[in-house]
């Protein structure tokens, strides 16, 4: 059942489009992320949501009821900012408190409440601190307690762990996740981190220049990006040209070298010029077993990369990059030999502009 | 409903704000400029003006203060330049004291420091617990008097240059642009004047600039050192005059105004204020 | 020679007092003409007529009438101008950081407010007589719109408390625009959101959250202004001649002569000024540290 709904949603800046026609339905509880480059209408599509920005077009609406030009203190959404925001002036537990004592709640209310919310984000011990004197993970923690102290409707989150370490970030975006889910609460996430974005949702949805680009499960859009943005912005990738061969069984050839392509085809025609695109984990060296796009390719570079070999080879003209798991038996080949390389038919992928 | 939320969006009470603060800042300067046009009866003219700039004395005393000004700005540079220079570099422990030094001249204003220096200076400097004399009282010969109110001139200038000098140094980073020169095998002498020096001229220049809109027109210190300045001569050019003073008053408005404009064009508008009230 | 002492061995700490030589100068400096001078004035202070420690001085202070009353005169002053051009500064700087003025209009402000702070002594005192003088410029127009005479049919008079005081706003609002704007700007955008977020109307984020955290900042530039205004001379001696008995024109006649007739207590009349301007000084530092940690 559809919780948050924005329909054909567009804001302009004077001449400048931020967004454009965005279409979206979000369920109850799901974890929605807004993945893009910054300056590509993410965080003006969460200000819309929040309300410090109104849509010069479209509504927005919660359980059904439009909320479009509704002031940002009515809304009783829950916000969590890159910067944390939280009041210089208050402790830990009056910042939680804020909002409900806005709210005009009762004293004994708000203490049991902030008392929760603290166990939650597990800081009990900080409740009389004043936020310069938390790290910054704490102070993320705090401002999301406070973000949902107000029991809001839907949770927006910022880029919330932007400004911190990269450990940090890691433990922090699990914990988010597990309190979001904990609590059934809607969410919507915004980041232009590729890695943070797979890991935490249910959907996401890459936006580019104000557009949505693609909208799927982290599943999906990474291993089946439909557009050249999409499919560059998650992952690795390395891009091609191609021309088609033989649209009917999905032939194609890179610099003459022939390759199949699960994607499909039909709409094309022979002599098509394509994008080509294939992530370098999905190259292997030929073993017997596949028969299908083993193709020859000269070694050029080996880069160790940790728990990844990433290895430079070149078929035809083009450079691709492939990448192997590392372990302690691993042979690599000689660099400047030329070895059998393959993928899988599903591993190339023909891709719109 | 569209026009209605037209009008809520202009901030009224900031512009009823800035107005009264406009009206505040503008209605003295126009009393002044108009009363100082109106030296001759029914007639507006630049009169008082001419006058004023006649007068040898204001020549002279007015070059003085510039020559003080000058001085005070070059023995401020090669004072504090080093000093926060080998802070930065060598002596961080120093920063402290220093800076609680450079912060004195806001304990002790211009009435109290003049009455100590006088106090002091206007006796003989002896080596303690015996009759010999170093130097005859500063406030007895002319240079002696000079040297004196230089001095007096750089303490209140002294918080402001600091800063200024200090705050250069760290946006530009000193220690790493020494550490580099000296990489490069540039000497003591090629980094201080080929890469500290040119990296806060900006800093230099806005504290000179400060320090000469504190110099040029003051008279505490001038008038009870007894030196012809041009502070002192205003005041006494007030007491009988009635339109040259007015006139005098609105060029170092002027004055004051061009210091000020340089210093936001060279700092990028970091306004700052010193005191010499 | 200066290789050497770039050498950063040259730090290791057998030669660690050597490191003092560089700031030799300043400290030189610092003592002959701004330490020995205040030194001088605490010692002469507790010294009497036959060289001797005495406390005689420092004690006379609080019981003589007229020096009681230049210093109460001086501390009305400086309070009254510290909380008028506070309060008025503060207003003026909202409005063109966050009061939604057009920002030339803010740069315009910031660098004639950098003049008019600078703007003072002498030339401030006829810009003042030649506009609320009894000749005035504001004193004919108010007589010529409204038909009163100011100074005939009012209590005004530029040479008094209310006069001098108006002068020296001059000079004490754009301080406080100087001081406050930075200040304001500290102000996150984010936190203003965050309490709308949370349902605050602006009313209850101004009072809630800016205003107490702006409040440090207030009040310790508010004291900053008062010694502003406490330790001012030549502004109040050229407007008055010396009139309005206010304790920096006191101490510049015990200077030019000993009026008091017991140069001891001259001294201690001064060091009574340093231990105010001191007292305010660490005020505003201890308020300045409290808001820095909140307006990082």
């Amino acid at each position: 059942m559809t919780h948050l709904a924005l329909k054909n949603v567009s804001k302009h800046f004077g001449d400048f489009t931020a967004v454009k026609d965005f279409n979206l339905d979000v369920r109850k509880g799901e974890f929605v992320s807004f993945l893009g480059p910054s300056g590509c209408g993410k965080t003006t599509t969460l200000r819309m949501i929040a309300g410090f920005e109104i849509p010069t077009e479209g509504v927005i609406s919660i359980e059904g009821i439009d909320i479009t030009n509704k002031a940002p203190s009515q809304r009783n959404v829950g916000m969590v900012f890159q910067s944390y925001a939280l009041f210089p002036n208050m402790t830990v537990a009056q910042n939680i408190g804020f909002g409900l004592r806005i709210r005009k709640e009762k004293e004994s209310d708000i203490t049991d409440r902030v008392k929760e919310m603290l166990a939650i984000i597990n800081l009990e011990k900080k409740a009389d601190s004043y936020p310069y004197q938390l790290s910054g993970g704490q102070m993320q923690r705090v401002a999301l307690a406070r973000a949902l102290a107000i029991r809001p409707e839907v949770l927006l989150l910022d880029e919330p762990l932007s400004a911190l370490d990269a450990k940090i970030r890691v433990s922090l975006r699990a914990e988010i996740r597990s309190i979001q889910q904990k609590l059934g609460i809607t969410a919507i996430y915004v980041t232009h981190d590729q890695e943070e974005a797979l890991s935490l949702s249910d959907r996401i949805v890459v936006m580019n220049m104000g557009e949505m680009e693609q909208v799927g499960t982290p599943f999906e859009i990474y291993n089946f990006p439909t557009t050249v943005f999409s499919a560059n912005f998650v992952g690795t990738l390395n891009n091609a040209n191609g021309e088609v061969v033989d649209p009917a069984n999905g032939t194609l050839t890179v610099d003459g070298v022939k390759f199949e392509s699960a994607t499909d085809l039909k709409s094309r025609k022979k002599g098509d010029k394509v994008k080509v695109a294939i992530r370098p984990e999905r190259f292997s060296f030929a073993s017997e077993i596949r028969k299908a796009n083993v193709v020859d390719a000269k070694i050029e570079n080996i880069t160790f990369l940790g728990s990844v070999v990433r290895i430079q080879i070149k078929i035809g003209n083009t450079r691709f990059n492939m990448d192997t798991f590392n372990n302690p038996f691993l042979e690599l080949p000689k660099i400047g030999s030329t070895e059998q390389v393959t993928c899988s038919k599903e591993a190339v992928l023909v891709l719109d502009e | 409903m569209n026009l209605l939320a037209r009008i809520r969006r202009i901030p009224f009470w900031s512009w009823i704000w800035f107005i009264l603060g406009a009206l505040y800042f503008l209605l003295p300067l126009l009393a002044t400029f108009n009363f100082s046009l109106r030296m001759e009866r029914d007639v507006i003219g630049f009169k008082a003006y001419i006058r004023a700039f006649e007068d040898p004395e204001f020549l002279k005393t007015f070059l003085y203060s510039n020559v003080l000004a000058l001085m005070t700005i070059i023995a401020s540079i090669i004072l504090i330049v080093p000093t926060a220079y080998w802070i930065r570099l060598r002596l961080p422990e120093a920063r402290r004291i220093v800076e609680f030094i450079t912060l004195l001249p806001f304990v002790v204003p211009a009435i109290i420091l003049v009455f100590g220096l006088i106090r002091i200076y206007s006796s003989p400097v002896k080596i303690p617990f015996s009759d010999i004399t170093l130097l005859k009282p500063l406030t007895t010969f002319e240079v002696g008097t000079d040297i004196l109110i230089v001095a007096g001139y750089m303490v209140l200038g002294l918080p402001y240059m600091y800063r200024s000098v200090d705050t250069g140094m760290r946006t530009v980073d000193v220690r790493t642009l020494t550490e580099a020169a000296q990489s490069l095998g540039a000497n003591w002498f090629t980094i201080i004047t080929r890469v500290i020096l040119p990296n806060i001229r900006a800093a230099l220049l806005s504290g000179a600039l400060l320090t000469f809109a504190i110099v040029v027109g003051e008279v505490t210190l001038a008038s009870f050192l007894g030196v012809p300045a041009f502070g002192p001569y205003l005041f006494l050019l007030g007491q009988h005059r009635a339109y040259e003073p007015a006139a005098l008053s609105f060029a170092s408005f002027l004055m004051t105004w061009v210091a000020m404009g340089l210093i936001q064009l060279f700092t990028g508008g970091q306004g700052q204020a010193a005191g010499a009230h | 020679m200066a290789q050497t002492a770039l050498n950063p061995k040259s730090s290791s700490p057998g030669s660690d007092w050597k490191k003092w030589l560089g700031v030799t100068p300043f400290f030189l400096f610092a003592i002959l003409f701004l330490v020995l001078p205040s030194l001088r004035l605490v010692m002469g202070s507790f010294t009497n007529d036959e060289g001797r420690f005495t406390f005689a001085n420092v004690l006379q202070l609080f019981q003589q009438q007229s020096i009681l009353d230049a210093y109460w005169l001086s501390i009305r002053i400086s309070a009254a101008t510290a909380i008028g051009g506070g309060i008025f500064g503060f207003l003026l700087a909202y409005s063109v950081t966050v009061g939604g003025l057009p920002k030339p209009l803010r740069s315009a402000l910031i660098t004639f407010s950098g003049v008019a702070s600078n703007f003072a002594g002498v030339p401030l005192a006829f810009a003042f007589i030649a506009t609320l003088g009894r000749t005035g410029f504001v004193t004919a127009l108010i007589k010529n719109l409204f038909g009163v005479n100011l100074y005939t049919q009012t209590e005004f008079d530029l040479y008094s408390f209310w006069g001098l005081s108006l002068t020296y706003m001059y000079f004490q609002f754009p301080l406080m625009v100087l001081i406050m704007a930075p200040a304001l700007d500290g102000l996150k955008r984010e936190w203003r959101e965050a309490a709308e977020n949370l349902g605050a109307s602006t009313a209850q984020y101004w009072f809630r959250v800016a205003f107490p955290v702006l409040l440090p900042s207030i009040l310790g530039s508010m004291i900053l202004l008062f010694g502003n205004a406490f330790g001012a001379y030549a502004t109040a001696y050229a407007l008055t001649g010396g009139r309005l008995g206010i304790i920096t024109i006191q101490i510049g006649a015990q200077i030019r002569g000993d009026v008091l007739h017991n140069p001891g207590l001259g001294y201690a009349m001064a060091m009574g000024m340093v231990v105010i301007m001191a007292i305010s000084l660490m005020g505003y530092s201890w308020l300045q540290k409290r808001s820095e940690r909140w307006l990082r």
